[in-house]
């Protein structure tokens, strides 16, 4: 169901600065509103970017978004 | 008529920073040895003097969002931009201080686009995608400061399940094939990706490849053996991490039934890198 909003997030987390910003000052206020698991939210909140992949998120978006991405 | 006059496929990241910071010293002198066989095809590629260059390569998830993913796309319009990518990471600064903007055969897009439909291939198209390193870096260690022909950028999705199957990807080649056939121009074709690498898309298994699968599927290019590679399931594709060879599997409908030659082979660990031409008449 929520497969989407995963990427979608992981999207802006690429390619959106201040979305990105957001997200690093407070993970949860920019997640509001997103159709995720709470297995998915956790992944994004503890940055937890091996999990959020195990979940489907694309590994391409996970290793590379600024700052954030990694091996 | 028109004919194919030149055919490569290779490798996409020739970037030695992203290999010498992931694999080391090796890494980065093996893609540095890569990228001077790639710079004498594109001698022989310039020497063909091609009208147009097909690029048949993927997104990695840079330009098409999730809205939708289109299973192969035809760059049209009259030139196509550099991807932009604020903080990047090595795969994307591999564009740093390559030119803006590129020129487009917007002609052959064009009737590779609408004869496509025609034939029954439901090529989506752009007007707007830019190009990321999977285009720019082969390009840019083919041409160095040679201007480039204008380019035909082919995308084919290799990321974003559910993906097109080998065999529809080489008989979209073959439709490439007829559409320069009945044309005027002589056109060059190059793909790039791979070979294995990233394994079922696993963040946990980075930095594996697989040896064995790779030296079979060139071989088979060598043989001009077309058949067991269309045959290659999207489960095998996964599993090996040979994702890309969808591109390349367009590319061999286009110059099916030539055989390849290697160029390069090159066994790293974390990929393989490769460069294969086809000796055309």
């Amino acid at each position: 169901m929520s497969r989407y909003d995963l990427n979608v997030l992981l999207y802006r987390l690429k390619k959106d600065r201040a979305f990105r910003e957001r997200f690093r000052n407070d993970p949860e206020a920019a997640l509001a509103g997103a159709e995720l698991t709470e297995e998915e939210r956790q992944a994004f909140v503890r940055w937890n970017p091996r999990r959020l992949n195990e979940l489907g998120g694309p590994l391409h978006l996970v290793l590379s978004i600024p700052d954030l991405g990694g091996h | 008529m028109g004919r194919i006059v030149y055919a490569a496929a290779m490798s996409h990241v020739l970037h030695p920073p992203y290999y010498e910071k992931n694999v080391g010293p090796d890494g980065k002198r093996m893609v540095e040895a890569l990228i001077a066989v790639v710079a004498e095809m594109g001698r022989e590629l310039a020497a063909r003097r091609p009208d147009a260059l097909v690029v048949v390569a993927d997104d990695h998830l840079n330009v098409f969002s999730f809205d939708a993913v289109p299973a192969m796309c035809v760059r049209i319009g009259r030139s196509v931009r550099r991807m932009a990518q604020e903080g990047a990471i090595e795969f994307d600064r591999a564009l740093d201080g390559l030119a803006d903007r590129y020129p487009v055969h917007e002609e052959l897009a064009g009737r590779i686009l609408e004869d496509g439909l025609e034939a029954g291939f439901d090529f989506a198209a752009s007007w707007s995608a830019p190009l990321d390193h999977a285009f720019l870096s082969p390009l840019t260690a083919l041409h160095g400061d040679r201007p480039m022909p204008p380019l035909v950028p082919f995308w084919v999705n290799c990321f974003v399940q559910p993906l097109s199957s080998a065999r529809r990807c080489f008989a979209a080649g073959q439709h490439i094939a007829r559409v320069v056939a009945d044309g005027p121009w002589n056109v060059g074709i190059i793909a790039t990706g791979g070979l294995s690498h990233f394994p079922e898309l696993s963040l946990a298994r980075v930095g594996q490849s697989d040896v064995e699968f790779d030296r079979r599927v060139v071989a088979w290019m060598e043989r001009g053996e077309h058949a067991p590679l269309t045959a290659l399931t999207g489960k095998e594709l996964h599993e090996t991490g040979s994702h890309e060879l969808l591109n390349w599997m367009v590319l061999l409908g286009a110059v099916t039934p030539a055989r390849a030659r290697v160029r390069f082979f090159g066994e790293m660990g974390r990929i393989d890198l490769a460069a294969l031409d086809w000796p055309l008449p």
